[in-house]
């Protein structure tokens, strides 16, 4: 009979790779980090000046009323956050520049950028 | 309502778009194993699914910390992918196989593996995107109240309405096709949905520092395309498009075409 076989390759196929890839666990390494608030529909600080070539963590500390989602087109990133809750999200490398983000359930205020020196 | 028009449609449309895709297929395939029964079971389990991340990502904060809930997703998106890709593979097989299965009293097994991939599938689908919906409804209530609350939900069913018509044109679109082209294009489609959640996934697993990025970006296409854009966001959606890709989501997504196509072949082996 096939069916079982062919489930357990496809399966085994997703998984046996992710398991070879997932063994070099990198350690949490010290990476800068830039914390920003969501308050009123507004980023704080809006203009955040990040250093060029390096990965650095966002960490986002939501305090509307609602959720919020903070999002860049490039590169792209999303990251929805609920009312008072904290979470961050990594960066790619990024070449100097400035990189607007916004904030998708406001988009009219939560407005501000990335500037990469 | 405007915003919460636009935003349930964007959100919907990818979710019918699934649904059809797969109720097309089903159809096509006339196979009494797979049901429709399936698909919408699937699509109930899909709203209770949305419910649920959105509750979690509201921040009910002792019960599931930020990086159980990001694991969580990233396990869903994993086994979409795997699901889609076990789901086509077995269902090309299943049409040769099926007269041979039934004569040799298989089909109650034949049914539980397809009919539930059907199911997890359409679940997932609906899960992802309406937990989004849920999230923004949520927010812009909060945020608003009496008549403009009335004009909200009024723009979310406006919207709905408009996905379920969008979708509607791209399949009686799709109908023109003969029905064995469609049914290789909406294999297509599945698969390359697949290797989308995968390059999710995998970037999920780089945020939350479990798998090195190796090199990034390996090339940069956003003057091109910007999977921030419209466009691009449908390509980012259904094919897994990054316009500035790192080495080790290049090397998921070429990894998984180089998988399907060993699996293809294997089955092709068997079956002759």
């Amino acid at each position: 009979m096939k069916t079982p076989a062919s489930l357990i390759t496809s399966v085994l196929g997703i998984v046996v790779p992710a398991a070879i890839l997932l063994a070099p666990v990198t350690a949490r390494a010290d990476m800068p980090t830039f914390e920003v608030v969501a308050e009123n529909g507004r980023f704080t600080p809006e203009t955040i000046e990040v250093p060029a070539n390096t990965r650095f963590r966002l960490q986002l500390t939501n305090r509307n009323v609602g959720p919020e989602e903070f999002e860049t087109s490039t590169p792209f990133k999303e990251l929805v956050v609920g009312p008072g809750v904290t979470r961050s999200t990594i960066f790619p490398p990024l070449k100097p520049g400035s990189y607007p983000f916004f904030g998708e359930f406001h988009p009219e205020t939560a407005k501000g950028r990335f500037v990469a020196k | 309502m405007g915003n919460a028009l636009f935003i349930v449609w964007r959100e919907s449309v990818e979710a019918i778009l699934i649904i059809s895709i797969l109720l097309a297929w089903i159809r096509d395939r006339d196979d009494a194993h797979v049901g429709v029964r399936h698909l919408w079971a699937g699509v109930g389990g899909g709203l209770a699914l949305a419910g649920f991340i959105a509750l979690a990502m509201l921040g009910v904060h002792g019960w599931l910390a930020a990086d159980a809930l990001d694991l969580f997703q990233t396990a869903i998106v994993f086994a979409a992918a795997a699901l889609i890709t076990h789901m086509v593979l077995w269902m090309r097989s299943h049409g040769r196989h099926m007269k041979r299965e039934l004569e040799a009293g298989l089909a109650r097994a034949a049914d539980t593996a397809g009919g539930a991939s059907v199911a997890l599938l359409a679940a997932i689908a609906v899960g992802r995107e309406g937990a989004e919906t849920v999230l923004f409804l949520y927010g812009l209530a909060m945020e608003q109240s009496g008549s403009t609350l009335a004009q909200l939900f009024a723009g979310a069913g406006i919207g709905f309405i408009l996905a379920l018509a969008t979708a509607w044109l791209i399949l009686s679109g799709a109908r023109w096709l003969p029905g064995r082209v469609f049914f290789r294009a909406s294999e297509v489609v599945l698969l390359l949905l697949a290797a989308a959640l995968l390059v999710s996934g995998v970037e999920r697993l780089i945020d939350l520092e479990w798998l090195p990025p190796l090199m990034e970006p390996v090339w940069d296409s956003s003057a091109l395309l910007e999977d921030g854009s419209t466009a691009g966001g449908i390509a980012a959606a259904f094919a897994g498009y990054r316009a500035q890709p790192s080495l080790m989501v290049l090397i998921a997504w070429l990894g998984y075409w180089g998988m399907v196509a060993l699996l293809g072949r294997l089955q092709r082996r068997s079956a002759a």
